[in-house]
């Protein structure tokens, strides 16, 4: 029977040592009755005991000062200028016409730029085209102020409040006796 | 190579010509749009009773939301007693009576060049200068400015004053 995923990550985890106390005494009981997880368990084994007499084997063939001196060297040598290209270049050919034709492009995109300043100014609405832009005043404010208030012989105050749109409104409050109907 | 540089001086030449014409024309337009606007503007005034008593808030008065903030908020009752419409010239007063027996006099001073309206207001009894002489406002299309304080039958008048109020925002 094929093993699930998750119980061969955990045997590698047990083959590496990456699991913890209970976990392994309980993959250690489930290894008792699947001989196929065995099987797995010894060819990692093996696989391991190879890789570590194969690396062994050949960190001792390798001389590894000699080899470090040669990489030494290597940094230490001076550059080598890579020489230009001696490769004929081909001499670039003059192809009648193709400047007028260049100008004429230019020509036709003069007519197309003029056509275009046309549209937008034409296109621009007349309400972005209104005396604000034309005085090269600032944009257009919301709201209402106070300039100037006389409230003769009573007491006011003036208040600012806030409208619908978040602008702010003014309001003269002006104290005042009982006129009376008319 | 003559010919080409004359075309495309030409086209330079056409450019900037027909955006010179078509800008000089919205200017012409707008300016006339300008002319005819500022002469005359159409404004509205809003007389509210407004009362600390408990009752209804008129519907027509729910857009204007600044009326439920301070210091409008201690009012539980607003009632429209009259919404004339008139017209602002320049220079020209326009008169609003009011139910206490003064009348609202209204002036359009100067249209600003950032398309706001310069406008004095007074509030007085006939030829007297007994409550507000003198008050002068800025105010954009549809914004108002209220003028409150004068006491009424229990309760307190809320003059709103909207300029050119087609073109309110809300």
């Amino acid at each position: 029977m094929q093993r699930s995923n998750t119980e061969d990550e955990k045997l590698q985890m047990f083959f590496d040592g990456e699991l913890a106390p209970e976990e392994e005494i309980a993959v250690r009981r489930d290894l008792e009755g699947s001989p196929e997880a065995m099987a797995q368990l010894r060819e990692w084994t093996q696989l391991r005991e190879g890789m570590k007499s194969i690396s062994a084997d050949w960190s001792k063939k390798v001389d590894s000062e000699a080899l470090f001196g040669r990489i030494q060297a290597q940094i230490g040598s001076p550059t080598r200028e890579v020489e230009p290209s001696k490769r004929h270049r081909p001499e670039l050919r003059v192809v009648p016409g193709r400047r007028e034709r260049r100008i004429w492009g230019g020509v036709a995109t003069g007519f197309a730029a003029a056509a275009v300043i046309f549209l937008a100014v034409m296109a621009w609405p007349k309400s972005r085209l209104g005396p604000t832009d034309l005085a090269g005043a600032g944009t257009r404010t919301r709201g209402s102020e106070v300039l100037e208030a006389d409230f003769g012989s009573n007491t006011g105050t003036i208040f600012e409040v806030e409208g619908g749109a978040g602008e702010s409104l003014a309001v003269v409050w002006i104290d005042d006796e009982e006129v009376g109907r008319p | 190579m003559n010919l080409i540089r004359h075309l495309l001086a030409i086209a330079v030449v056409l450019a900037a010509s027909t955006a010179g014409a078509a800008a000089a024309q919205h200017s012409s337009s707008s300016r006339s749009d300008r002319a005819a606007s500022t002469s005359t503007v159409p404004a509205e005034v809003l007389v509210v009773l407004a009362k600390e008593e408990p009752g209804t808030i008129d519907p027509q008065l729910k857009k204007l939301t600044a009326l439920r903030r301070p210091p409008f908020n201690s009012f539980r009752s607003m009632e429209i007693l009259s919404r004339p419409k008139l017209k602002l010239t320049l220079g020209k007063d326009a008169l609003v009576s009011l139910p206490n027996g003064r009348r609202v006099k209204l002036t359009l001073l100067r249209v600003m060049p950032d398309r706001r309206y310069k406008v004095r207001a007074a509030i007085n009894r006939p030829n007297k200068s007994d409550y507000l002489p003198l008050l002068q406002v800025v105010a954009s299309a549809g914004d108002p400015f209220f003028v409150a304080g004068q006491t009424y039958q229990g309760g307190t008048l809320v003059v709103g004053v909207i300029v050119d109020p087609k073109k309110t925002a809300h």
